[in-house]
């Protein structure tokens, strides 16, 4: 029967669907690079505005004042085709917005953990959130300049990693390079199905 | 003049009667929105409302609304949720991801992936 096939627009608007991969790691690590390299449009840049209530209060004893925080959230796009398109959410930097992360986190296909070898240690509570959560990732190990070209087998032993989840070498602001990350990922999320 | 200009804080309120939470049921950051055609457009709407149902004549996900509107996410989707009562969008039901996320689409998505 060759009745749907015939229709691709009918079809696409149909099962119209937007996929989520986030971008993670420590903050100045190559998120918003990322996304900028590989997005068809210039990285989009929208904003929650959050009460302090949902904030969370760091020290406003005697502060009366209202106080408004915005999270700023970059995110990228790739169409596959009419009605199918990847979205790539850069994380917010801050732990006090993990709120946050449950949100961009719910059905998305898989992450991309940034690292940077100088500061190994800032992209831990990103690999932990993961886990914990079963959802797949990859370790994008960004090869900054002047930074020492690690062995991937040491970063995976430094960050304690499950031997399965992929570690890779990437340039983030090449767009070859960020094209092999993502496949990866890819690629890995679908042996999960 | 003294102080910061109010004006942006003072139109965002306006636009959701300061409120922070869409009404109905919760919809995703990339939930896709679709303008209800045919519908009757109300003749007052605020030229946010008329931006979104023109937008969304293809469907079109949250993110990409906000990103239109230049405005934040939280304040879209308030304005999202106000359209939906209205009957003049429709907005897609949360899925397991099991269920939106199939092998077929997997493939596609690679092969995009690599023929960027």
């Amino acid at each position: 029967m060759d009745y749907a096939a015939s229709e691709p627009g009918a079809t696409a608007v149909a099962s119209a669907l937007a996929i989520k991969i986030l971008i993670a790691g420590g903050f100045g690590v190559g998120k918003t690079t990322m996304v900028g390299t590989i997005s068809e449009i210039r990285p989009l840049h929208t904003e929650e505005l959050l009460s302090e209530r949902s904030v969370g209060v760091d020290d406003t004893s005697g502060v009366e004042a209202k106080t408004t925080t915005t999270v700023a959230l970059d995110f990228g796009r790739i169409t596959i085709r009419e009605g199918l398109w990847l979205y790539l959410f850069g994380t917010p930097g801050q732990d006090r917005f993990w709120f946050m992360w449950d949100e961009l986190a719910l059905g998305a296909l898989g992450a991309v953990v940034l690292a940077d070898t100088r500061r190994l240690q800032d992209c831990f509570p990103a690999v932990d959130y993961f886990e914990q959560r079963g959802i797949p990732f990859v370790v994008g190990v960004n090869c900054f300049d002047g930074a020492r070209r690690y062995d991937p087998a040491k970063v995976r032993r430094a960050l304690g990693l499950n031997e399965t989840i992929p570690v890779v070498l990437c340039d983030v602001r090449e767009r070859e390079s960020v094209k092999h990350v993502l496949t990866t990922l890819v690629t890995y999320a679908v042996e999960g199905v | 003049m003294t102080g910061e200009d109010p004006g942006p804080l003072i139109r965002l309120f306006g636009l959701t009667g300061g409120r922070a939470r869409p009404q109905g049921e919760a919809f995703d950051l990339v939930a896709i929105v679709t303008t209800v055609s045919g519908s009757y457009e109300p003749a007052d709407l605020i030229p946010e409302h008329r931006a979104v149902l023109s937008v969304c004549r293809r469907p079109t996900p949250v993110a990409d609304v906000a990103a239109h509107l230049r405005l934040p996410l939280n304040v879209t989707r308030v304005i999202l949720g106000d359209l939906r009562r209205e009957g003049l969008v429709t907005i897609e039901r949360p899925r397991p991801v099991a269920q939106t996320i199939d092998e077929r689409i997997y493939r596609e998505v690679l092969h995009g992936l690599r023929s960027l």
